[in-house]
């Protein structure tokens, strides 16, 4: 079957990609160190990674239950997107060429699998473990969210609306990656776009980072540019899916690193409960008492 | 000098000042106030404002691009207006069944006999789900005609028929666009056979051959087809209008008593029929079944099964609920019937009210569905228990998940927006090499043991799979822009064949200015039919002016030379001259406001 060989080629080419990434970014040395921590690395994200899992799961399951249900709740927005942008996509693809369109291409399926892998390696292997917490609570959050806003909105991209201007340049050089494309979202899901959302929330999170990976902060950022762009190139998104993808990885970052410093503080014993709650129990146990 | 108005005497009294002066007044303040009222209780004329909903380009690109082209032609003449991409059953549904549209456009299933247009038209039909004039439209002069053609015969049907035609052209209840051709990227090298029917005909299937050099050694012999249209994977339900366009799967599953072959009806699972024209219009048909025929789940078909399915798909409540509630499709081949009646196990009869036997016989065209399967089904639809929608029966809802019908082909299993696999259903007559009235077109019958239709995202990704030898042909049509691939590549073939199907825009008669027919005129004035020939089909269609255009029943006077002789295009090569149809939205009564926005009421 075509979407095995294209499954086969993509693994193959990312694979090389994360090997290449992790010997210039976290360099040998670092990488056979921290063989060391490997369990308790294991141990200390099983539970941020199991919350990811269901949230995949339920999107997994959402993306066949997801249109059926935005049908009947949802709220085709298609129109007014279009008629606040117009056809801002139509005239950034009046500059496509054939180089360029292998690249965005390339960016959009192989760049993107690529930037959401690595940094899961490269924050693994590090010392501090937040992180490494923050990227999947963000990851977790922004495929969460999108979820919700896939059901409330039903948005086509500006290839489905108007063919006559815009191309569906990803699948017309390459018709075999719709296979692929189609498994992992319908086409009536693309506000927001969760390849804007996730390729930020890993520029925020190299941002973050730095110190220890700044080779990684560079090429996060023109990947992640490259991501987006591409989005809008290839004719699937729209610019407000994309503006819209912003809002949700500030949005999902920003709850990741709260969520992450609750957690952390309810681990090592700071019981993370706001004083008033504290007291007003106590109140309410007193009040208990002299009843009794 | 000035004249006293009233001409009241010089001489008055007090008192008739005074009163004089009070009704001055009030006079005037009342013709204020009046004026006031005559003001406020006026209701601004509002811009008008048009959506048109249709498929997204993933579904059909050129029922997108259409609707596209009139936006802008609307958007230019000063009508706001909002291009709403739909999921194909969604579109039908909110068209077909709930009426809430402006505009629509999308592709009317293929036709043979023009008696189509009496439930598209029929103002009987208005309130009815389904292709059952969904326009909302009423014209007493067409409903006559409708009627007249049902009833008529040969040439005086014919004078009918296209005098029916130039009403419509005039009045333009919907607009038709053009027939597009049927295009088709198939294989040759396992089975051959795919261009002597029109391929959206279930007979094309019936009929293939295995290619002489085919492998033999392999055990199983699937053919393999593309669809871009994944509601066959959801849904078997033959009457489920929002999921069925030409219904040419669910037609291998579920045979009919008549088959159309070469232009001719033939008897399929009757075994011969009679017909009895009475001199009344009152046709009666007693119809002796085929004695080899058997469900897909072994029971035998019979007399009982025939006339329960007459009887269900005129009212698939069974009589239960206060009105009859028909399915919405075969309905107008449904409406023509009168009574059935089983007269024993093999032989059904079947009367028509004021039908002529040239009409009748489309009623012997509908899938005959096992009374055991569909007699539990007509119970009012709920849901968890509350009925929440008037006259909705379970058989309208119902997805079929497993059909069993008694056709050639028969249901394996499917895999939601995936794949569905039939396979060849041994015992039916045509794979037992049995005679049928059709001559020995069948050979020894289906040639394959298993039809996989596999749902693919585009047709691009469709031409691939062919290419690759993973599929052989595609059963749905694609669009022109993939043909210069499938020309490229040479193991596939293109086939193009024309069609029965057509692209229209629909208008919704019971919204506002569309129930104008100046207005729809100048809406159809704005659409340039050989422009989008060109500019959207590459070629691969012909513009219409009439829905039976691409049949012999179309008067010369409506057929298509340069431009459509009926609403021609205001405008040359797809560029609209803006003034004059501005002025057409004059001429059918409407205003442009100071900014230039069309105004009505």
């Amino acid at each position: 079957m075509t979407f095995h060989i294209v499954l086969v080629q993509i693994a193959a080419i990312v694979s090389v990609l994360l090997f290449l990434a992790a010997l210039a970014v976290i360099g040998p040395r670092e990488l056979r160190a921290s063989r060391r921590r490997y369990r308790e690395r294991c141990r200390a994200i099983a539970p941020y990674a199991v919350g990811l899992g269901i949230v995949l799961l339920i999107n997994r399951l959402g993306r066949r239950l997801g249109p059926e249900l935005s049908w009947i709740i949802g709220w085709n927005v298609t129109g007014s997107i279009y008629a606040v942008e117009g056809t801002f996509v139509a005239e950034l693809q009046a500059l496509a060429s054939p180089p360029l369109t292998a690249y965005f291409s390339f960016a959009y399926i192989h760049g993107y699998i690529f930037l959401l892998i690595f940094p899961l390696l490269a924050y693994f292997v590090l010392e501090e473990i937040e992180p490494l917490h923050e990227t999947i609570l963000a990851y977790t959050f922004n495929y969460g969210i999108g979820l919700v806003c896939y059901i409330v909105f039903i948005a086509y991209g500006p290839r489905n609306l108007m063919p006559e201007l815009v191309d569906s340049l990803l699948y017309t050089t390459w018709p075999e990656s719709q296979f692929l494309t189609t498994i992992v979202n319908v086409n009536s899901n693309v506000f927001p776009s969760l390849h804007a959302s996730l390729a930020l929330t890993v520029a925020a999170m190299a941002y973050r980072t730095r110190g220890v990976y700044p080779r990684w902060w560079y090429l996060a950022v023109v990947l992640a540019a490259s991501v987006i762009v591409a989005t809008m190139y290839l004719g699937i998104h729209w610019a407000l899916d994309v503006i819209a993808g912003a809002a949700l990885a500030g949005i999902s970052v920003y709850a990741a690193t709260r969520t992450s410093a609750l957690l952390s503080r309810a681990d090592s014993g700071q019981w993370w409960v706001p004083a008033y709650v504290d007291r007003a129990s106590r109140v309410v146990h007193q009040l208990m008492k002299s009843i009794r | 000098m000035r004249i006293d108005p009233t001409g009241a005497s010089p001489t008055v009294s007090r008192r008739a000042v005074l009163g004089g002066v009070t009704a001055l007044a009030t006079g005037t303040l009342s013709g204020c106030v009046q004026q006031m009222r005559s003001l406020a209780n006026r209701r601004r004329p509002d811009p008008v404002s048009l959506t048109i909903r249709t498929v997204p380009a993933d579904t059909d690109s050129a029922a997108t691009q259409i609707a596209r082209s009139l936006a802008m032609h609307l958007d230019a003449v000063g009508i706001d207006v909002e291009v709403i991409p739909m999921a194909e059953d969604e579109l039908r549904r909110t068209v077909l069944i709930n009426h809430e549209y402006d505009l629509y456009v999308d592709r009317y299933p293929k036709q043979e006999d023009p008696d189509f247009l009496r439930p598209l038209l029929h103002s009987r039909f208005s309130e009815e789900p389904g292709w059952q004039n969904p326009f909302g439209y009423s014209n007493l002069d067409i409903d006559g005609l409708l009627t007249d053609q049902r009833i008529t015969e040969n040439q005086a049907r014919e004078s009918v028929v296209s005098e029916l035609q130039r009403a419509v052209a005039r009045d333009q209840p919907f607009t038709v666009v053009v027939f597009p051709n049927e295009i088709r990227a198939v294989r040759t090298d396992r089975f051959t056979g795919w261009y002597r029917f029109n391929p959206t005909t279930k007979i094309t299937y019936l009929t293939l051959n295995q290619a002489d050099d085919a492998d033999d050694s392999s055990e199983s012999r699937p053919l393999r087809v593309t669809t871009t249209d994944d509601r066959i994977t959801k849904n078997f339900n033959p009457i489920a209008v929002e999921f069925r366009s030409n219904g040419t799967f669910t037609g291998l599953l579920y045979d009919q008593l008549a088959l159309r072959f070469k232009g001719m009806m033939w008897p399929w699972l009757a075994e011969s029929w009679t017909w009895e024209p009475s001199p009344a219009g009152n046709t009666t048909v007693t119809i002796e079944l085929r004695d080899d025929l058997s469900w897909h789940d072994g029971r035998p078909v019979t007399a009982d099964d025939v006339a329960f399915t007459y009887r269900f798909l005129a009212d698939t409540s069974l009589g239960s609920r206060e009105s009859p509630v028909p399915a919405p499709r075969f309905r107008g081949r449904i409406s023509l019937v009168e009574a059935v009646e089983a007269l024993d196990d093999a032989t059904i009869r079947i009367d028509f009210d004021d039908t002529s036997p040239e009409v009748a016989v489309r009623a012997l065209t509908v899938p005959i569905f096992p009374k055991h399967e569909w007699e539990p089904k007509a119970t009012v639809a709920d849901l968890a228990g509350i009925d929440l929608i008037e006259g909705v029966t379970e058989a309208l809802i119902w997805t079929n998940p497993e059909p069993i019908g008694s056709g050639p082909l028969q249901f394996e299993h499917s895999i939601a927006e995936e794949v569905v696999t039939l396979s060849r259903y041994d015992e039916h007559f045509i794979n037992q090499a049995s005679t049928t009235n059709l001559g020995d077109i069948f050979g020894t019958g289906v040639v394959f043991d298993e039809l996989q239709v596999r749902v693919v995202p585009s047709d691009e990704a469709a031409v691939q799979l062919i290419a690759a030898g993973n599929a052989d042909a595609t059963a749905s049509s694609v669009d022109p822009r993939v043909v210069p691939r499938i020309g490229r590549n040479p193991d596939l073939k293109l086939l193009v064949q024309p069609s029965r199907s057509f692209y229209h825009i629909g208008f919704n008669a019971r919204e506002g200015p569309l129930g104008n027919p100046k207005f729809r005129r100048a809406i159809a004035q704005l659409v340039d039919k050989e422009f989008l020939v060109t500019e959207v089909f590459n070629g691969y269609a012909s513009p219409a002016a009439t829905p039976l255009a691409e049949t012999s029943w179309a008067p010369s006077d409506l057929r298509w030379e340069e431009a459509d002789p009926e609403v021609p295009f205001l405008g040359a090569r797809g560029d609209l001259d803006v003034e004059a149809a501005k002025e057409a939205f004059r001429e059918a009564g409407f205003q442009y406001s100071d900014e230039g926005h069309l105004i009505g009421r």
